[in-house]
């Protein structure tokens, strides 16, 4: 009669979704032409998800990059970073002869496995790393229901 | 530094860090090695070597000069969340490491290092007798 959805359905269930939102930025990119400056695809930053029934805890790699540039953003179950990789100010009289550090702008967004909490987003930037630490809204979370005697 | 050649001892490069098996288990840290992504640019007076080491903090990475190979390492340490499960991976945490080889052009004195926001910066001063020098010409 009801389908049960429990959460996490599986702890990989995230991960499918990461993996088919990538495949998905990857094809909003492709016919942009090649003058994007990420290497071998749009995947920018990279990023690890750890996951509890509180919610989730992200990382990104986003080394040099000033936290102030970076913009983060929840609506409903769908995460966004948003921000710019400013290159370095060139001194007069430099040439480069290597350049493999990516600059632009990026845009990456995740969607959650759960409605999150906006206002109790919490992030910290630390050598290169942005730490989100992004709870579940308390009327996302299960509720017990106490079974009355008869 | 034209003629620098860069000497990638690791066999993952950092094209395939994306890419490789990711290993489902709680921790992302690894023993694996990352050729960091680098930029290198010069000027008259020095050459700089901008390389990317998320992860890494300024005492845990060594610059070093041997035999006129200049070697950048670094461990990155970032301890997973208490009580958390880690359900998607899409890069590793383990080591740096880079050689380059240098050009009779550079000294190995005077080598200035600094680490800020997960980015290793390396001043190498060229010597004396290579840098440019204006010649005034007389009338």
């Amino acid at each position: 009669m009801f389908d049960l959805v429990t959460w996490p359905r599986n702890s990989w269930s995230l991960f499918d979704e990461l993996e088919s939102l990538q495949a998905d930025m990857n094809r909003a990119f492709s016919d942009q032409g090649n003058d994007r400056p990420w290497r071998g695809g749009a995947t920018y930053p990279l990023m690890n998800v750890w996951s509890s029934p509180d919610g989730l805890v992200v990382d990104a790699e986003l080394p040099g990059v000033d936290p102030k540039d970076v913009d983060i953003s929840v609506r409903g179950d769908e995460l966004t970073l948003r921000g710019k990789v400013n290159a370095r100010e060139s001194r007069k009289g430099e040439t480069y002869c290597r350049c493999e550090r990516p600059t632009g702008e990026f845009v990456r967004t995740l969607r959650l496995p759960f409605r999150a909490d906006a206002n109790a987003v919490k992030a910290n930037y630390k050598n290169g790393v942005l730490r989100l630490n992004v709870p579940r809204s308390e009327e996302d979370k299960p509720k017990r229901i106490a079974i009355e005697a008869a | 530094m034209a003629d620098t050649q860069v000497t990638k001892r690791d066999e993952q490069t950092p094209a395939t860090r994306s890419e490789q098996a990711v290993d489902r288990t709680r921790d992302p840290e690894t023993d694996a090695t990352y050729v960091p992504d680098v930029d290198i640019c010069e000027d008259s007076e020095r050459v700089l070597l901008v390389a990317d080491m998320p992860g890494v903090d300024q005492s845990s990475v060594d610059v070093t000069v041997e035999n006129g190979v200049l070697t950048i390492e670094g461990r990155a340490r970032v301890e997973g969340p208490q009580g958390y499960e880690l359900v998607g991976q899409e890069y590793g945490v383990g080591k740096y490491r880079r050689d380059f080889t240098l050009s009779e052009a550079v000294s190995a004195e005077g080598i200035k290092a600094q680490m800020q926001k997960g980015v290793l910066e390396v001043t190498i001063p060229k010597r004396e007798e290579v840098k440019t020098r204006k010649i005034k010409i007389e009338t």
